[in-house]
């Protein structure tokens, strides 16, 4: 909504229920004015908003709230972290301890005004650190935090550093009718109306470890050492499920894969306790929006829980409706997390109806036909993500981590082969190639997380990318990119694992239907064509083939 | 500037500035226009940007405080091809 418009819905509105709010933010708000009223009148409500002074966002959360006011607050990295706001220049020397410090006291003072909805804007921030890896992981961590409180997340380009050096309205011209939209919506929400649904990641989760990594054993999640924090977790979401809520679990996995610890009658949960355990490994998005629509609830009663950043951003900014929880890094961010979770799903009256609800959506999902999740359009969330594909040459050099990364993975590998350091010295003398591949995106560093390893003859020994990079379409980029390069590989040496369902989706895609075990061909021409637009989502360098 | 371009810039003064539908803007100067304040400024600035999807920065924005200034600025960034 662009000003002149603003301005028509205003001078079209002829009055309507009133919507009061107060709007908290660490600049000027006033210039929102106008664009909030025509929002508000979109809706057929008058708003009366009333704006915090300049600067007093941090004076006004150590205030008691007014119950009587629908608090609105749109947050910025330095509402956390007051070292990052660009009006003070850039700090001499920091303590990332206590910017830290600064960031859990404001959330903090957050969680005490449960009524309160927030919106936060992940800005750019100064170079605050030494390295730019620590600027990128502590913009995380505050971005983390903010969804952890449950706030919206808007997107990073809405902030405008002219308009905010200017006049100190951190949103800029293009951007200022959308977040004024965003506002009035968190302000029509319905609050305190108990959530029905908690969806939950699995891995680092409700276990800690890698299920398809460590396998069953290696997971915890007993109340033992690092398995505390997720029995903890399981105990209220058991404690929840009988008063009513309903449980489901989404995991990019195999269904019998993730369903194998709640058989193993070791855990607090069991798979009846779920009306739902998705093993999938289309977008975490779609994946909640198919089962809202099959259990015939709203997305506004659902609240997902996962304990990567990247996956709590992709759903908050694809499905807004649906309320976003980081699960605890630390220890001691356990019980104000797990206080949020106990008051989303506040039963008051516990009915006969609400213990028996998890088997009556139970036996409604089993007479459903599952469905294949389409329909997901993640292209503007992975565009968003600005992401960086880095490709090394390992054949020379350091190939340690490219070795591990063969050795280690198990659901997008070629052929589960592992290799040691002396055969692939050996083939690389003879001609071979060895690719790594690192990956970083606006929220930080992903590390190297692919492999590759071309035969002197062209063919592809191995070809492995670590499960946190799913959905980024990271493996059709570079094969898109090894494909464009002279001399590209010719064919795959595929074999069927009891894990690499996804790398035989991946294989069927490219080459077409695979028939058993052996050589695959491949068309680079063809895959380099098909797959551009994948390679499109990149900004890629290759320094070491450069050289 | 275009004829189009020229009266969405007069409609944006007009109601940025709360003056008459009719008012003549294209001589408005900052110390001419009693409403013309720092916050309608600030509005003013941002009209601008929503309307013709540009990014203005922080040294400009102080310095574009007449109608002129603001339709010579947006016909230079015209030019260099940064307006849509």
């Amino acid at each position: 909504m662009n000003f002149l418009e603003a301005r028509r819905v205003l001078d079209a509105f002829r009055g309507g229920e009133a919507l009061s709010f107060a709007l908290g933010l660490s600049g000027t708000g006033e210039p929102f004015e106008v664009y909030l009223r025509a929002a508000a009148a979109k809706r057929g409500r008058a708003a009366e908003v009333r704006f915090l002074p300049f600067n007093t966002l941090a004076q006004a959360l150590r205030q008691p709230p007014d119950p009587a006011v629908v608090e609105v607050f749109l947050l910025l990295p330095w509402d956390f972290v007051p070292e990052a706001d660009w009006r003070s220049g850039v700090a001499p020397t920091v303590d990332e301890r206590q910017l830290r410090s600064q960031g859990m006291e404001t959330a903090g003072l957050l969680t005490r005004r449960p009524a309160a909805r927030l919106l936060y804007l992940p800005a750019p921030m100064p170079p605050l650190c030494r390295e730019p890896a620590g600027g990128a992981a502590l913009a995380r961590w505050i971005e983390s935090l903010a969804i952890g409180l449950g706030a919206r997340l808007l997107p990073a380009e809405a902030f405008t550093l002219g308009s905010y050096f200017s006049s100190g309205c951190p949103i800029g011209g293009a951007w200022i009718g959308r977040v004024a939209e965003a506002v009035v919506e968190a302000v029509v929400e319905r609050p305190g109306e108990p959530k029905k649904v908690l969806i939950t990641d699995l891995d680092n989760v409700v276990w800690n470890g890698l299920l398809v990594d460590d396998g069953l054993d290696g997971i915890a999640f007993e109340p033992t050492g690092r398995g505390y924090r997720h029995f903890v977790y399981q105990s209220l979401l058991r404690r929840l499920r009988g008063e009513g809520t309903l449980l489901a679990a989404v995991s990019r996995n195999d269904h019998d894969v993730v369903a194998a610890p709640f058989r193993s009658g070791r855990m607090v949960l069991r798979e009846e306790d779920f009306v739902a355990i998705i093993g999938s490994y289309h977008a975490k998005s779609a994946q909640i929006r198919e089962l809202a629509r099959q259990l015939n609830l709203g997305l506004d009663a659902c609240v997902f829980v996962d304990d990567n950043p990247v996956e709590l951003a992709e759903v908050s900014l694809q499905l807004p409706e649906v309320r976003c929880l980081a699960f605890p890094a630390h220890d001691d961010e356990l019980p104000g997390f797990l206080d949020s979770l106990a008051t989303l799903f506040a039963h008051h009256d516990i009915t006969a109806e609400d213990r028996e609800r998890t088997e009556m959506y139970r036996r409604r999902l089993a007479g459903m036909v599952p469905s294949d999740f389409e329909g997901a359009d993640l292209t503007r969330f992975l565009e968003d993500l600005k992401m960086t594909l880095t490709i090394h040459d390992r054949s020379r050099g350091d190939w340690t981590r490219a070795v591990q990364l063969i050795n280690k993975t198990n659901q997008f590998n070629l052929n589960g082969r592992r290799v040691t350091e002396a055969e692939v010295g050996a083939m690389l003398d003879a001609g071979g190639r060895l690719f790594g591949a690192a990956l970083a995106d606006r929220t930080g560093d992903q590390g190297e997380i692919l492999a590759c390893l071309v035969a002197p003859d062209g063919t592809m020994q191995s070809f492995v990318m670590s499960c946190r990079v799913f959905q980024r379409r990271v493996e059709y980029a570079f094969l898109a990119w090894l494909a464009a390069q002279p001399s590209p590989p010719t064919a795959l040496q595929w074999a069927s694992t009891s894990r690499n369902a996804p790398f035989q989706r991946f294989l069927a895609e490219i080459a077409g239907p695979l028939d058993g075990n052996g050589l695959v061909r491949l068309d680079a021409a063809a895959v380099a064509a098909r797959h551009a637009s994948d390679l499109a989502l990149f900004a890629v360098s290759d320094p070491a083939l450069s050289r | 500037m275009t004829e189009d371009a020229e009266a969405k810039l007069q409609a944006i003064f007009r109601a940025a500035l709360e003056l008459p539908p009719h008012a003549n803007v294209t001589r408005a100067g900052q110390r001419e226009v009693a409403s013309w304040d720092s916050l309608a400024h600030a509005m003013l600035m941002l009209a601008i940007e929503s309307e013709f999807g540009v990014a203005i920065d922080a040294a400009d924005q102080i310095r574009l405080t007449s109608y002129p200034a603001i339709r010579d600025y947006l016909e230079e960034r015209v030019a260099r091809g940064a307006v849509p």
